[in-house]
Formats: C-alpha cells, sequence, structure tokens
C-alpha cells in the first residue's frame, strides 16, 4: 500500500485533474485500485463486493477531490473514503461469506500445499468475518497489506496500544472460532 | 486468560516482536499454533481492471448529466454537428512514464451498444464498453494504457466490427482492418 514511484506523482495528478483535466484521473484509479480492492475484499469477504465498493469510493472521491487538502496524501486521503465505505456495507448487511478465498488458491499452489492448505485459509476467512469490523481490519492491515502498528496508526489516526489491543482481542477471537471449526 | 486465549507472549510472536525461540519450551507448542494462523493468511494479489473504465465511466455520466442541466440547448446544437464525423481515437493527455490516458470517442448513429475491443484487452469485445455521451450519437470510452503500439477496432451492437474511421489502419490478416493507436 505504497505510492507508486512510476509517472507523475499523486499530488501532480490530483492537481491536473482539479484544474479540468479530469481523464487524467483514470492514472489514479489504475494505480491504487488493486491494491486497495485486496484491502476491501478481505474486509467484505468478497471480491464482488470489493469490486463494487472501491468504485463507489474512486467516484466519491473525485466528487470531493477539492477538499483533499494534501494532494500529495491522495492515497491516505482515498483510503478513509475506502474505508467507510465498508464499514457502512458492513453495517447494512450480516457479511456472507463467500468460498472465493479457497477458489482463488491458484491451481499450481492447491498441488503444492495441497487442499488442506487451501480449508485453513477458507477457515481462517471465515473466522475473520466473525470479527467486528475494527478488528478485522486493523488484521488485514498487518498481516495482509504487511503495515506496522506505527503506519497503521498514522492511517487511522489512533494510537499503536490502542491497535495492540485491538488486534489482541482479534487473535484470541480467531483461535477460538478456528478451534470451534476445527 | 483463558485457556482459549492465546498467552502474551504468544500474541508478541504474532506480532512479530518475538521468534519462536525466544518462547519458553512450554509456550512452544501454542506458538506452532499461532504460527500456523498466520500461515493461513491469504495474501494473493486482487485484480479488479474493470474498475478504471467503469469508475470513468460513471463519471462521465455524472458530467453528462450535469451538462444536461446547465447546457442542454448548447449540447443540441453541438451534437448536430458531431452526427457525422467520426473522431479518432486519440491520446488526450500523455503522462510522463509508460501510461497514457486515452478517450476512444466514435459517433455511432442508432447504436445501441458500442465496445472497443483490441490488443491492451485481449480483443475481448465485452470488456470495454463505451458510454453513450449525453442523449446523442457519440460514445465515449477513457482508459489507461502502456505506450507504445495498440491495434484496435470498435464493435457495434455486439455484431458489427467497424475500424476507427480516421486512425490509420493496417489488415488483419484475415480480411478485417484494425486501427492502429501510437502512444
Amino acid at each position: 500500500m505504497h505510492a507508486d514511484t512510476q509517472g507523475p506523482s499523486d499530488g501532480e495528478i490530483v492537481r491536473a485533474v482539479l484544474a479540468g483535466d479530469r481523464d487524467r484521473y483514470a492514472l489514479l484509479v489504475e494505480r491504487y485500485r488493486d491494491r486497495y480492492a485486496r484491502y476491501a475484499s478481505r474486509m467484505l469477504g468478497s471480491t464482488d463486493a470489493a469490486d463494487d465498493a472501491v468504485q463507489d469510493a474512486f467516484v466519491r472521491a473525485y466528487d470531493q477531490l477539492a477538499q483533499c487538502q494534501d494532494p500529495a496524501k491522495f492515497v491516505g486521503w482515498f483510503f478513509l473514503i475506502l474505508r467507510n465505505r465498508c464499514f457502512a456495507e458492513q453495517r447494512k448487511r450480516r457479511p456472507h461469506l463467500s468460498l472465493e478465498a479457497a477458489a482463488r488458491v491458484p491451481a499450481g499452489q492447491r498441488s503444492d500445499d495441497g487442499a488442506e492448505s487451501a480449508e485453513r485459509r477458507r477457515a481462517l476467512q471465515q473466522a475473520l468475518m466473525e470479527l467486528t469490523a475494527e478488528q478485522r481490519e486493523v488484521f488485514v492491515l498487518k498481516h495482509v497489506e504487511g503495515l506496522s502498528y506505527t503506519e497503521i496508526a498514522e492511517r487511522l489516526n489512533t494510537s499503536v496500544p490502542s491497535l495492540k489491543m485491538r488486534m489482541h482481542r482479534a487473535y484470541d477471537r480467531l483461535r477460538e472460532q478456528l478451534r470451534d471449526h476445527a | 486468560m483463558t485457556e482459549r486465549e492465546f498467552h502474551p507472549q504468544v500474541k508478541q510472536l504474532l506480532d512479530g516482536e518475538l521468534t519462536l525461540a525466544d518462547l519458553p519450551a512450554e509456550l512452544r507448542d501454542e506458538g506452532e499454533e499461532a504460527l500456523r494462523l498466520l500461515a493461513a493468511v491469504d495474501r494473493e494479489p486482487v485484480s479488479v481492471p474493470s474498475v478504471t473504465w467503469r469508475v470513468m465511466a460513471r463519471l462521465e455520466r455524472k458530467r453528462q448529466r450535469r451538462l444536461a442541466w446547465l447546457l442542454a440547448p448548447a449540447l443540441a446544437a453541438a451534437a448536430a454537428l458531431l452526427v457525422w464525423l467520426g473522431r479518432p481515437a486519440s491520446p488526450v493527455a500523455s503522462a510522463p512514464g509508460s501510461m497514457v490516458t486515452v478517450r476512444f470517442v466514435l459517433v455511432a448513429p442508432g447504436a445501441h451498444q458500442v465496445s472497443v475491443a483490441g490488443t491492451f484487452n485481449g480483443w475481448d469485445p465485452a470488456a470495454t464498453p463505451l458510454v453513450r455521451s449525453g442523449s446523442g450519437d457519440m460514445w465515449v470510452a477513457t482508459l489507461v494504457l502502456p505506450s507504445g503500439q495498440h491495434q484496435y477496432a470498435f464493435v457495434v451492437d455486439r455484431a458489427r466490427w467497424i475500424p476507427d474511421p480516421t486512425a490509420p489502419a493496417v489488415d488483419d490478416g484475415f480480411g478485417r482492418r484494425n486501427s492502429v493507436l501510437t502512444l
């Protein structure tokens, strides 16, 4: 979840879009859609739901682009819009876990790891969906996206100790869920 | 702490602050259980390539709606002027680096559906639909493509493959003409 250094900077693109070159916005979408779709798919339990959420977030971000106070930090600002969208989606519906997590494991990997590995992934994804959205988020950002507690704290404007508390509860709940599953 | 909660040191292991070797012997099994949990994390990338054009299409539709409200009389006049003009797929915003934003535009009177298929989307006529611009006959799509040469054609109503009327074209070897776009 780090900025792409190729091509124009985020700040340059945002300024160009605000100046009327709206087609440039496609560069930002192209740059960030996949990496944030992964976050959204783990939060929502489905790639389809993530696809919709990322789309909506980019459209909303465009509509509110003038409110992006620091264009160079577009991606952090966009992340908060996407996050709100994901949390709103969670409030609307009880998440239905799809079996995508297992289905998405590439065939080659399946032959290496076996069906057991795919089953463990599926079970963990199912257990993640039983966490609160806040607990799941910190787990996803740290263990899927590979961010440090400090980076997550900056992104969510919170403290490292409170994140750790959230995460440690998540660990316990996951253990419980996975034992029940086993 | 219940038996279902991880020991605090095992949580430090999960946080990456300790290694399995740092744990006392009595916590090793629990540590291995915790590491199995982390090994099951799905870090596979997710790809949503259609998001770019769908976002740009939604923005285009919103812009058209706004324009329609504000400039309805002027738009009507402009549409009349454009009816018989095929406009080339032309780069509208050259970006430094390897990706270029391109707007594909086709005026197709009477069409119900228009898409663009080319080397950049595997010649899939369903992959990149154009969006009707306002209520007229102009169809548009904005894509981000790598610099280099691309071949493409418009697909009208899922059946008629037509080259871009004003772009250079080459024979595809099967009796059809492909338009060529060099970025």
